[in-house]
């Protein structure tokens, strides 16, 4: 079957081969033996210097995470996943809790160095960058800020701790705190009593209930009363270590009239055995308040045929708890074996908006299963769904999304548009929205459409004297263009250069 | 289905398999038959469906189906035909009766191909997950084996009714077009009393052959109706369906279409008018397993009172089936806070040479149509009326036919004159 072949000599080429992020650190770790049990967890908390209250609350949710099942529902297919053959707990050794960079084990950073631009970290982690030199490597400029290079405080988090986080004083002048979530169980118990588990309940699914026993890191934030953020934060997550798995937890708070806007980056090196990652993110906007939280994800996909890649595994949720608070989830979804990922916006004040711009693209074998739900509780809540999914290669890429009206949620609002654009004809592109409607005053929309690029597209853009696969990049882009504009300047030059790698090799 | 071993059945799962004990030595059909009868009753053997179960999501038919008539029913009220001069071929409570004389149509009664040994493959469900299929497969008590024959042009259609005085009753009817044919069905589903209902639809359409088939539900207000339809297209064969729901209390109506022929064309329009403590679960998966097949689906429901009403639609696009062109439209007027309606329009593709689409809305009237209306002095009732009624209306037109269309509009004024 020459056909067939041609094909497989296409996909072989795919990026997932030559995926840039593929290294690995040598470092020092310090590393609890494979395997969950009680005993574990409390290493674990012990190793935080975690309160009681804490640990309790671990334990409790360990506890329940014995009688769930795993979910199956999903369009994914992986072998049993062994949770007793997974490292819970992974930390450099030489940091223990760096309070400047000076600090930091060189290795760490030559890691962030290679890492490279998606939050130019090195050059922020080296000071304030000089204004009129701006021009990274493609040529593009960075937007400026009423003169001012705009700045992103970054909390990087390697493996199983946070290992850095810088501008944190500048960010307590304004009364932000950004630090780790281990920190902030320390520092800041009171507020991360009050917060924590309060949107993802401690046996909301499985993966979730498993992070809350076990997870090791992740950032906190926390924006007072009446502050916008004066830049942006930014989390950088990177899972080293072998058999591993990371799990992170966030937790966002933005009190009465407060704006933050949160990035959130991941790479793995690249290996043959498939890795877990099980986060939980957390996000509260109380009256007036606005969070706009932003992904790209870009966990190793595993190999061309489909072999190692990360099983991400992620339960995202917003809680749009105060009037006219806005919750807006942007993300960029280009790694990953298996991605079980719906960032979801409850919809609980009045007149409060949730947002989702999604671009999934997959290739090789990944499996996409990804998507939504918008919860109208309130009253006059509106929501804005907006889906691309490009599938490649062998992959299988699948929206899932769910809005619904609560009877009480009178005049709620959504539009929702989901596309999917197929190449090649050994993928698949699947749509599954639930739409359910208790008040007579909700005002639902969706459309889904599926079609791959039209030849007259491709004619017209090629007939300019443009290569096939720039011309197919060109259209792709054009096709994500919603999306990429919601997200912030630095990502979204990167966004649109990650989905042109991901796709390349995909035609021809 | 081996977790359902310290299963509690509910007094309805209770009473169906005594029903089914009682009814089996006088079911038609030799050992083979009564065999797949038993097969089909192992799925209330296990329980009926919940929420659980993804393709019953929002009709959890273990919770919602309550009272089981035991018996057949009798006395029931014969139907005008929709259109006049169709041949009316009728299942009385349960029992094939009438003429059976339909010139170029070969009409045989089920039951008596059954104890001939034959038509084993009517008796089927479509796979292990056929509910419906396995019950009417456990039950059916009559029906017709219809056969139009190659080329033939059919002048008037063929109304299968299916009636009952209340009680419980199982009927099929399997249906082959031949090649190069062109025939008109009507189904009608209606009886004058509570009862549990189920039916089951087969056809066949072969290829170059267009067929139109109706299917008008108007079962009591307090009966339970489980319906599917069933159909397979060949080679540049077209089939157009149309469904009406306008009564029952629990209703589930299934769509199953595989346009397998290449070239093959599938039109389905429904309305759905859903009022009282109705609850309307119209659940279709349409498969696209041929190349340059094409299909539209435009479904409207209007939702009133305390009904609840449900649209699946999934549309599977083969690998095969390249240059599918599938556009699936699901839109709802909710009219009262106390109704709600929930969709579940899915694709699934797998070829990548297509274009699909599905849209689904839910709505309230639009203020500013009203406001159109009331401002030409026409009062608040009656101009939300006249909204509804084109809102639904646009689909029944675009079956272009006058007969079959005023047919329906007039069903669709009777619906309107009794819910107000």
């Amino acid at each position: 079957m020459p056909a067939v072949q041609e094909t497989i000599d296409q996909v072989r080429l795919i990026d997932v081969d030559q995926y840039k992020y593929g290294f690995e650190t040598t470092i020092e770790m310090d590393k609890a033996p494979k395997g969950l049990n009680e005993d574990i967890i409390r290493l674990i908390s012990a190793k935080k210097n975690e309160p009681q209250w804490m640990l309790d609350w671990r334990l409790e949710a360990y506890e329940r995470w014995k009688t769930l099942e795993e979910p199956t529902w999903a369009r994914v297919d992986y072998p049993k996943i062994d949770f007793q053959d997974i490292h819970y707990y992974a930390a450099p050794k030489s940091t223990p809790g760096p309070t400047s960079l000076a600090e930091v084990d060189p290795e760490l950073l030559r890691t962030y160095e290679k890492l490279g631009i998606p939050l130019r970290e090195q050059e922020i982690l080296a000071g304030v960058k000089k204004p009129g030199h701006e021009a990274s490597e493609d040529g593009v400029v960075a937007d400026e800020v009423v003169g001012e290079k705009r700045r992103v405080a970054v909390d990087a988090v390697f493996d199983s701790v946070s290992v850095v986080t810088t501008f944190k004083e500048e960010l307590a002048k304004a009364g932000v705190i950004f630090c780790s979530i281990s920190e902030a169980i320390r520092e800041h118990p009171e507020l991360v009593r009050k917060y924590l588990g309060t949107v993802v309940p401690t046996s909301d699914n499985y993966y979730a209930t498993l992070n809350t026993a076990v997870f090791t890191d992740g950032s906190f934030v926390f924006v007072p009363k009446g502050v916008r953020c004066p830049m942006e934060l930014s989390t950088y997550f990177r899972i080293n270590e072998k058999n591993t798995g990371q799990f992170e937890r966030t937790l966002i708070i933005a009190e009465e009239g407060a704006y933050v806007s949160y990035l959130e980056g991941c790479t793995a090196p690249q290996r043959d055995e498939n890795q877990l990652h099980a986060a939980v993110v957390e996000l509260i906007a109380l009256d007036d308040a606005e969070i706009k939280y932003s992904t790209v994800q870009n966990w190793y996909p595993g190999d061309a045929q489909g072999k190692g890649g990360i099983y991400n595994f992620v339960t995202k949720r917003g809680d749009c708890r105060g009037h006219r608070s806005k919750i807006s989830w942007t993300q960029v979804e280009t790694g990953s074996a298996i991605t079980w990922k719906y960032p979801s916006c409850i919809l609980r004040g009045d007149d409060s908006r949730g947002e989702f711009y999604s671009i999934a693209v997959s290739n090789g074998f990944q499996q996409v299963d990804s998507g939504t739900k918008m919860i109208h509780l309130g009253k006059n809540t509106s929501s804005r769904i907006i889906s691309k999914g490009i599938a490649a290669g062998f992959s299988q890429n699948t929206y899932r999304g769910q809005v619904s009206a609560h009877r009480k949620a009178t005049s709620a609002r959504n539009f929702t548009q989901c596309d999917s654009l197929l190449i090649g004809d050994r993928c698949g592109a699947h749509t599954v929205p639930y739409i359910e409607a208790k008040n007579a005053t909700a005002q639902f929309e969706h459309e889904a459409t599926t079609s791959k690029i039209s030849e007259d597209q491709l004619f017209y853009v090629m007939q300019r004297g443009i290569p096939e696969e720039e011309a197919i990049a060109l259209i792709v882009n054009g096709f994500v263009k919603d999306v990429i504009q919601e997200l912030p300047m630095e990502f979204a030059v990167e966004a649109q250069k990650l989905i042109g790698i991901s796709l390349e090799g995909s035609v021809g | 289905m081996n977790m359902h071993v310290n299963l509690q059945h509910t007094p309805a799962e209770r009473a169906l398999l005594e029903a089914f004990d009682a009814r089996i030595g006088n079911l038609p059909g030799d050992g083979l038959i009564a065999a797949k009868r038993r097969e089909g009753i192992e799925v209330v053997k296990a329980g009926l469906p919940t929420r659980h179960v993804e393709a019953w999501h929002y009709t959890d038919l273990r919770r919602l189906l309550s009272a089981v008539p035991a018996e057949h029913g009798s006395g029931a009220q014969p139907l005008a035909p929709l259109l006049s001069g169709s041949n009316v071929l009728t299942v009385e409570n349960g029992e094939a009766a009438g003429s059976t004389d339909i010139p170029h149509v070969a009409v045989s009664r089920l039951s008596a191909k059954l104890d001939e040994g034959q038509g084993y493959e009517q008796i089927t469900q479509a796979d292990a997950a056929d509910v419906i299929g396995a019950l009417n497969t456990a039950f059916a008590s009559d029906g017709f084996v219809i056969a139009v024959a190659d080329g033939a042009q059919l002048a008037a259609p063929v109304e299968l009714q299916n009636i009952h005085g209340g009680g419980q009753v199982h009927a099929r009817f399997a249906v082959s077009v031949g090649a190069g044919s062109r025939a008109q069905f009507i189904e009608r589903q209606a009886g004058n009393s509570k009862a549990l209902s189920s039916s089951l639809s087969t056809l066949h359409v072969g290829d170059d052959s267009e067929v139109m088939w109706l299917i008008v539900q108007e079962q009591t207000a307090d009966s339970t109706h489980l319906a599917q339809f069933r159909a397979k297209l060949g080679r540049n064969a077209k089939l157009t369906l149309f469904v009406m729901n306008a009564g029952g209390k629990l209703v589930r109506q299934e769509v199953r279409v595989d346009a397998a022929g290449s070239g093959s064309d599938f039109q389905l329009r429904g309305v759905n008018l859903l009022a009282g403590d109705n609850h309307t679960d119209v659940t279709m998966v349409l498969d696209h397993s041929a190349p340059n097949t094409g299909s539209r689906e435009v479904i409207r429901n209007v939702v009133t009172d305390r009904a609840h009403g449900v649209f699946q639609g999934r549309i599977n696009v083969h690998q095969i089936a390249q240059k599918t062109d599938a556009k699936m439209a699901c839109n709802t007027l909710l009219l009262s806070d106390d109704a709600d309606f929930s969709a579940k329009p899915e694709l699934e593709i797998f070829a990548d040479d297509v274009a699909c689409g599905h849209g689904a809305t839910v709505t309230d009237i639009n203020q500013q149509h009203l406001f159109y209306l009331m401002a030409r002095g026409i009062d608040e009732k009656t101009a939300r009326g006249l909204l509804v009624k084109a809102f639904l209306a646009e689909v029944i037109e675009e079956l272009e036919d006058e007969a079959v269309i005023e047919a329906l509009e007039a069903k669709l004024d009777a619906w309107f004159v009794q819910h107000g």
